[in-house]
């Protein structure tokens, strides 16, 4: 019966009724667009940080990542590969072999990090083939060097020319060889274009004296927000004694320390908008109740009692609510969704220190359901909350003076 | 006449006027003080970087770059040096030695920079001696002693933590380095680990190892001479360039062309990027609060219209001419914003002039930063051009919601609004 009532009470007068839910559907459309937003940045940084080299998860050597060295290294066995091909959420995983050396064109010595890697799948994981910026990119069965330009540079050298490499091989026997530049590839880190040259797998293998040893598998998985739970599916399959299993979260404190504290900031500024917006349902509302003083005071006069008006207007504003938040959540989605394909795009000067450090200038949004959902919730509980006020202005109306408003 | 009425109508209703008020005031204080927050943390984040790795002004052999050669050294480092030393605005100087090189240890190999320094010049500039966290900040004994950072100190095994995460430091670690002499040579140079210092950025604690310049200039063949001069002068960042004139005129300097000085911005052109970003940030901040008021102040304005469907419709009968019906209502809209705009700006800048004064200490969220030997207290401040560009964003918002509503209002039906309850 009060349902019934709300319900024709709301499409009695339709103006009033749409722009109270309207206010509560642009309050959702806005808080899920700036999660949305601030999720999807934290989103790019990580795809930003992660694909330039370290990719999502890394099996090593149990002990690796504490001690990098080659005497840390562990033998391609079959354990590993069914584990990694066992698992479909994961898209790629490259074998590495890596250490430092130095190396010297002669004249001229540099200290780099020297990657064995399978060209194809480093390729999968990094989209290095695109980074060539002199030469051509690696094949397998390649004898030679692809090296960052930084290293050229310095060393001033070019395709064509022959490198010397000097270090120390798989336990301690020495690694001296000579290979020539076939590729040089321009990484937009300038830690990375310093220090970084790659070998076919087998070629460097060979070098360093460790036949079918690796240092780490480098993976890439399907949905970056899984890297944690393929790690922990990773960490099951394979002997803990023998291998370490490690997510981005834990190859990269740094970020995951950084996006936590900009997350507080965040989470600041989601606080002001739940506020602003909370006055903006608050203002309509108010608007609402003070235009049907005299309703009001018509039906205490008759005889209804206030707590059951309180109640219909309660189930009114449930409904507006409701109404609201579904609305906001069904149009959330393809608006997300735009952004998401057409990100918010800097220009001028921003976008010039962006490129100089060579990231898009680009702020995408993430499309989460969860994000959505949690944020419809948070605008519910709040349009819900600022019902109590006209609900307890309604509770001490007097009939008398409402009538003559 | 018009605004004079429209100016009435918005107190007709003071409660709601005050609402909307309220709204746009607490959104402009909080937005305006968020965005100064950032600008804030940017400026102290940029004064720490200066003060504990730039400095304000370097110098260097034109040709000399960050992992280079070692043959390149400032042309008449040590003339250079003593000149620079004695010039009035010069707060604290330090002459190093700068060059690549790879630290062998039975925990594996790792690139380094090697950084030649005099300890009481470098304790003075970068504050190192007051970062130090463990053992002897450079110690006088039979061999060669080095610092290195906290993060090298546990790849290399000279920081050991416990399973009850209590850290102990073992000093007894013999290490090698191997680097490039001024004629190409390979040589190498056995230290120990004497002391392990501690700073914000752990890319640098992994990568910067300082020694005393006497014990490596012979070895690199470069007796005395120096690749870099650091200094920090008596004036605040902004006035750098004035120094740099200065500098560049000194005698020893104007007719060295070995010898290149650089600003602190020139050298860390990221934290322009920084700044670029932040300001790029609180942009989006500034619009999506906006669009959030302007969607109160339209919802508040509809209503407004809405509820005096039959006065609007009397006035119209009686000859009010469209044109001012609509003034009418843009007026009020616009007067409803300017009620709480000037509050929340006034507001916002006053608490930017008081805490950019008084300082926020922000360690709670910032944790950990003052064991690094940074300050967290952050100055909030807010640049003039970022409060012009909010002002002209508000008066668009203003008259952008003011739109709607008045157009709603011109649609009304003289004729059906008067019959209307």
């Amino acid at each position: 019966m009060l349902l019934k009532l709300a319900w024709r009470n709301l499409w009695r007068n339709k103006r009033r009724t749409l722009i109270t839910t309207a206010s509560i559907f642009v309050a959702v459309i806005l808080s899920t667009f700036m999660r949305s937003l601030q999720e999807g940045s934290y989103n790019e940084m990580i795809k930003n940080a992660v694909s330039f080299y370290s990719g999502y998860i890394q099996i090593h050597k149990n002990g690796y990542w504490d001690e990098q060295k080659l005497d840390n290294s562990f033998e391609d066995l079959d354990v590993v590969k069914a584990a990694l091909s066992g698992d479909k959420r994961v898209t790629v995983a490259t074998p590495r072999i890596e250490s430092a050396l130095l190396i010297s064109s002669g004249e001229k010595t540099h200290i780099a990090q020297i990657v064995g890697t399978n060209p194809e799948q480093e390729d999968q994981l990094t989209n290095l083939a695109a980074k060539v910026v002199e030469g051509r990119y690696l094949t397998s069965d390649d004898q030679g060097l692809m090296i960052a330009a930084g290293i050229a540079e310095k060393l001033k050298v070019g395709v064509g020319d022959s490198l010397i490499l000097l270090g120390q091989g798989y336990h301690g026997v020495s690694a001296n060889e000579i290979y020539p530049i076939i590729g040089i590839v321009k990484y937009a880190s300038p830690l990375l274009n310093k220090r970084i040259m790659f070998l076919p797998l087998k070629e460097a293998q060979e070098m360093f004296v460790a036949q079918e040893m690796l240092t780490s598998y480098a993976i890439n998985v399907e949905n970056p927000k899984q890297s944690e739970k393929v790690a922990q599916a990773l960490k099951a399959e394979l002997n803990s004694e023998e291998y370490e299993v490690m997510p981005w979260t834990e190859l990269s404190p740094d970020l995951i320390k950084m996006i936590e504290g900009d997350r507080a900031g965040g989470y600041l500024f989601m606080a002001i908008l739940y506020v602003i917006i909370g006055f903006g349902i608050f203002g309509t509302a108010l608007m609402m109740i003070n235009e049907r003083q005299y309703e009001f005071g018509v039906m205490t006069a008759i005889g209804m009692k206030r707590g059951k008006l309180a109640r219909l207007l309660t189930l009114e504003m449930v409904i507006m609510a409701i109404l609201g938040v579904i609305a906001g959540f069904i149009a959330a989605i393809p608006i997300i969704t735009y952004f998401q394909f057409n990100p918010i795009t800097f220009k001028g000067e921003a976008a010039k220190a962006y490129e100089a450090f060579n990231i898009a200038p680009i702020i995408p949004t993430m499309l989460d359901f969860g994000v959505i959902a949690s944020q419809a919730l948070v605008v519910l509980i709040i349009t819900l909350l600022i019902s109590i006020y006209p609900i307890l202005q309604l509770l001490r109306l007097d009939p008398i003076k409402a009538m003559r408003t | 006449m018009i605004s004079l009425i429209a100016w009435r109508n918005v107190w007709r209703n003071p409660l709601r006027s005050g609402i909307v008020g309220l709204a746009i005031a607490i959104g402009l204080v909080s937005g305006v003080f968020m965005v100064s927050l950032q600008f804030g943390i940017l400026e102290s984040r940029t004064r720490d970087i200066i003060q504990t790795q730039i400095s304000h002004i370097q110098l260097h052999h034109p040709q000399y770059e960050k992992g280079g050669e070692t043959k390149f050294i400032l042309e008449n480092g040590p003339q250079v040096f003593e000149a620079l030393s004695k010039e009035p605005y010069v707060k604290s100087i330090s002459a190093r030695i700068l060059i690549p090189a790879m630290l062998e240890s039975s925990k594996g190999n790792f690139g380094v920079e090697l950084i030649g320094v005099n300890p009481e010049e470098e304790a003075e500039l970068t504050l190192l001696k007051d970062r130090m966290v463990a053992g002897d900040y450079f110690k006088e004994g039979r061999s060669v002693g080095i610092v290195i950072g906290r993060k090298l100190a546990e790849k290399i095994g000279v920081k050991v933590t416990d399973e009850n995460g209590e850290d102990s430091y073992n000093f007894r670690r013999r290490l090698v380095f191997r680097f490039q002499t001024a004629s190409n040579e390979i040589s190498s140079l056995r230290v120990k680990v004497v002391g392990v210092y501690q700073t914000a950025n752990s890319l640098l604690e992994e990568a910067q190892v300082f020694i005393q310049r006497k014990d490596v200039d012979h070895i690199l063949e470069i007796p005395g001479e120096i690749h870099e001069i650091a200094l920090i002068t008596d004036d605040r960042k902004e006035f750098i360039e004035e120094k740099l004139t200065k500098v560049n005129a000194l005698p020893a300097i104007a007719g060295n062309e070995g010898a290149k000085v650089e600003t602190w911005s020139d050298i860390a052109p990221d934290i322009q990027f920084f700044a670029e970003t932040i300001a790029a940030s609180s942009r989006i901040i500034m619009i999506i609060i906006l669009l959030a008021l302007a969607f109160g102040i339209i919802n508040t304005m509809l209503m407004a219209v809405l509820e005096r469907t039959r006065e609007l419709g009397m006035l119209m009968s009686v000859g009010m001419n469209k044109l001012k019906i609509f003034t009418m209502i843009m007026l009020e809209t616009v007067f409803l914003t300017f009620i709480g705009a000037p509050i929340g700006l006034l507001t916002g800048w006053g608490l930017i002039t008081y805490f950019g004064k008084q300082g926020i200490d922000m360690g709670v969220f910032t944790e950990g930063s003052e064991q690094f030997g940074f300050s967290s207290i952050v100055y909030p401040e807010l640049p003039a051009t970022s409060y012009q560009e909010i002002i002209i964003m508000v008066i668009l918002t203003a008259l952008l919601s003011a739109i709607y509503p008045a157009y709603k209002a011109l649609q009304l039906n003289p004729s059906e609004a008067v019959r209307a309850i």
